[in-house]
């Protein structure tokens, strides 16, 4: 594997390239929850109707299955597409990757969505003609489809953070089955059908022709699904078990904002999960529009909540213990040390006629190349706003050991003069970009910076350094 | 490149390539109904209420374009999937280059789709005439506009001397002489495959198209037969006028790919579907009859063609690309587990698949038996 691949780098301005894949990513699998469910609640409401236990579930089945296509066939869709694309834009080298090692797992997921749209599609156009054996065996097959898809992506984003005997082995079945598998399809699975609980709560009060004692009977049927909730806590807590101390330790305390992400979504959860054993199943209160789109607001922002976690909880890496999040090969840190990281890139900067020497060009190079990712230079999570205070041997320092200095953070994969370039650099910026700027070139400030990588090593941050009292 | 396709390639990049090529005929099938059937409802909206109402296909069209669209995306995702395997560098690099511009078609993808629910939703039933129009041709152009971009983008996967350039002038437009000609061909060569669909969807919904139509079913007096025949000899005619025009803009080395050993015998093959093609069409054109039989000859033909034209396709592309670093990837992909859960899931959907639309199709013709 080579070190480090060079592609042309997107500019989103001020916004982070990562924010972006993880707003989008957030939409999609809320999306696709919500289809899985769906399927599952439709094939429970249509055998409820084929036991005589609900004569609205027929009609309400219809109805639901419109919004269900327009929804998850359109939307959920082309937003999968969009992941995907989005994937590439950010990261190439990260979906290369997973796309390399489970190619004939994608595949294998491609299969079912044929099977899911076929399905559907066919219940969405002749099911209000079929007889009821046949719809429910129409419903099964899209349900099992979609939930099958949802299985096999999930061996896939489980194995980035907890890529198990994979890494030794290289084998794809220990890479799939990984300690993070289980608790996670479980997890996802529970959201599922929470979500499409919901949804469908919402909907039987916007869709017109039911009175309100339909209503109310049709949303305590479709709130049935809700009660899997009570297995979120053990659920979670596995999967928090499965996960790398460190990256636990993210999540728990060692990050502010990846625990405020947690809490988001373990906070919202709980108040989704107390009103509906509460309130809606025990207590058989009605739940009206606006509640049900509240509810269905705060899944959203548990989804929001988990999947940021899950997204950050595994840096430095994109891919645990085997590719940095700048998308930098574990094994190949020492290389670029030697060779430094922009000696093979073929890509010119943009704005190359605005610096005014070409140590800041290479400055810029190395900033594209190792920081662009999570960092801009003036925009959101600013490299200039984050050394702001920092003296200039203190950002020496701290980029040569920039695994120390933060340990979510990658070793800098890189030769002493790319480190005083970027130094120099956020040096420029802060100086308001002026048209002149001296080259730094000091022999002993290199060999100063030459011994500080050299002690940092060039292996990931032990995070048990920083946040070891609050790890087990 | 001395032997014919994919013979003389290395075993892992020539597996890889029959698995794409397979996949993305697939795709062809259902994205030519698209984008075709788009252009054709655009066109047919425009000509007005009567004749809209007298045209068979048209509703057709209509009633089919939404899901013909889902499977046309869920399709793509195959050679989607192998294309990343086999030019995983090229198709990333072109991607990234083309940026926001790229990342367009999907927005615009959903837009298209929402339109094409519209287009057959009770809401537009009760709004006047123009509004038909207006949507069908709003999708149509979204449609059109994706597919310019997957041909610029293609175009700028095979141009790699052109990478470092346009990444340095942040251009979101990749210029060249091939691209206009190269959307023609593939905007064309849909139109036959939407004339084959359409007759067998007309079939299998009943329509006799091998005995005379009726009167209120002529369309600036052109029978449903003889409308599927214009639609395809004139799909055919813009095919050949746009690939006459795309030739030169072709690379020298992949001129001599696609007519030596490598693409010739392809070629040739393509060819003489076309013929036979391009034959069956004349003759329903004439007789305004079109029989089961001469459909399935049509169709083995327009199968083959597609297959002819997707290995060139390929052909031009495997010129332009570096095969060396490739077979290496290739084999290393090859080497990694899943293959046979792959093949098993395949056989079992595909046996799904085929159960269900079997058991809706016996049950809805027993429904309408009174049975």
């Amino acid at each position: 594997m080579t070190p480090l691949d060079h592609y042309p780098v997107i500019d989103l301005g001020p916004l982070m390239r990562g924010l972006v894949i993880g707003g989008l990513g957030i939409f999609h699998v809320f999306l696709a929850q919500f289809a899985i469910g769906g399927g599952m609640l439709l094939c429970y409401l249509q055998w409820l109707h084929m036991q005589g236990d609900c004569r609205l579930a027929r009609r309400f089945t219809d109805d639901y299955f419109k919004l269900l296509v327009l929804v998850s066939f359109v939307l959920g869709a082309v937003t999968g597409v969009a992941m995907w694309f989005t994937s590439i834009q950010i990261s190439p080298r990260t979906i290369g990757t997973m796309v390399r090692e489970f190619h004939w797992v994608w595949a294998t997921e491609w299969t079912f969505f044929c099977l899911e749209v076929v399905a559907g599609y066919l219940f969405y156009r002749y099911g209000s003609r079929l007889p009821d054996r046949t719809r429910l065996q129409l419903l099964a097959l899209y349900a099992f489809a979609s939930w099958m898809s949802l299985f096999w992506i999930n061996g896939i984003l489980s194995w980035q953070l907890t890529p198990g005997t994979w890494l030794e082995t290289r084998d794809v079945w220990a890479g799939f089955f990984n300690p993070g598998f289980l608790p996670s399809l479980i997890f996802r699975t529970i959201s599922a059908a929470a979500i499409a609980a919901l949804a469908a709560c919402t909907l039987v009060n916007a869709v017109p022709g039911f009175t309100r004692e339909e209503r109310q009977s049709l949303v305590a049927i479709c709130a049935r699904p809700l009660v899997f909730m009570l297995a979120m806590p053990l659920v979670g807590a596995w999967y928090l078990g499965t996960m790398p101390a460190d990256s636990r330790g993210w999540a728990t305390g060692g990050s502010v904002p990846m625990t405020l992400f947690l809490t988001m979504a373990v906070g919202s959860s709980t108040l989704i999960g107390l009103y509906a054993i509460l309130a809606i199943l025990r207590q058989r209160l009605f739940v009206n529009g606006a509640t049900a789109s509240l509810l269905l607001a705060l899944a959203f922002v548990a989804t929001a909540g988990g999947e940021f976690v899950r997204e950050g909880v595994r840096k430095p890496f994109t891919i645990r213990e085997y590719l940095y999040s700048n998308s930098i090969a574990r094994d190949g840190v020492a290389d670029l040390r030697r060779r430094g990281s922009t000696a093979d890139d073929p890509y010119p900067l943009r704005d190359q006629a605005h610096y005014p020497n070409e140590q800041l060009v290479l400055g810029a190079k190395v900033f594209r190349a190792q920081c662009s990712v999570c960092h801009t230079l003036d925009g959101m999570n600013a490299v200039a706003e984050l050394a702001a205070t920092w003296s200039i041997d203190q950002r020496r320092l701290n980029i040569a050991q920039l695994q120390r200095t933060k340990p979510f953070m990658p070793p800098f994969a890189g030769t002493p003069a790319e480190v005083e370039a970027i130094v120099q650099l956020i040096g420029w910026r802060h100086a308001g970009r002026p048209p002149g700027w001296a080259v730094s070139d000091d022999p002993a400030v290199l060999s100063q910076i030459e011994r500080w990588l050299d002690e940092a090593g060039t292996g990931p941050g032990d995070a048990r350094l920083v946040v070891g009292a609050r790890l087990p | 490149m001395n032997t014919l396709f994919p013979l003389g390639l290395p075993a892992a990049t020539a597996f890889y390539l029959c698995l794409y090529l397979a996949t993305l005929v697939v795709h062809l099938v259902f994205m030519h109904y698209v984008l075709a059937g788009s252009i054709y409802l655009a066109v047919g909206r425009v000509m007005g209420r009567a004749r809209c109402q007298a045209c068979n296909w048209q509703s057709i069209i209509v009633d089919w374009l939404p899901f013909a669209t889902g499977l046309a995306i869920t399709a793509g995702v195959g050679p989607l999937l192998f294309a990343q395997i086999l030019y995983g560098r090229e198709f990333a690099t072109a991607n990234l280059l083309l940026s926001h511009r790229w990342m367009a078609i999907l927005p615009v993808l959903i837009v298209c789709f929402y339109l094409l629910y519209l287009q057959k939703s009770a809401w537009i039933a009760r709004r006047a005439w123009a509004w038909r129009p207006a949507i069908a041709a709003t999708a149509c152009a979204g449609f059109l506009f994706i597919a310019w971009s997957w041909t610029e983008n293609h175009l700028l996967m095979l141009d790699r001397a052109a990478w470092p350039g346009m990444y340095a002038t942040s251009s979101l437009w990749y210029e060249s002489a091939g691209v206009l000609p190269r959307l023609a061909a593939w905007c064309f060569v849909a139109f036959p495959s939407l004339a084959i669909e359409l007759a067998w969807q007309g079939r299998l919904l009943g329509d006799r198209l091998d005995e005379p139509a009726a009167a209120n079913t002529r369309v600036l007096g052109l029978s449903p037969v003889r409308r599927l025949a214009v639609t395809a000899l004139s799909g055919w005619a813009g095919t050949l006028l746009a690939a006459w025009a795309y030739w030169p803009a072709i690379p020298a080395a992949a001129r001599t790919a696609i007519t030596g050993p490598l693409g010739g015998p392809w070629l040739i093959m393509a060819a003489m579907a076309l013929v036979m093609q391009i034959v069956a069409w004349s003759i329903t054109l004439v007789s305004e009859r079109l029989t089961r039989g001469m459909l399935i000859v049509m169709t083995a033909a327009w199968v083959t063609t597609l297959l002819g034209i997707a290995v060139l396709r390929e052909t031009i592309r495997l010129a332009a690309v570096d095969l060396a670093t490739g077979k290496e990837l290739h084999q290393t992909a090859l080497g990694i587990g899943g293959l046979p859960v792959f093949l098993l899931f395949a056989v079992l959907n595909a046996v799904a698949i085929g159960w269900c639309i079997r058991t809706v199709r016996g049950q809805l013709a027993t429904r309408s038996d009174g049975t």
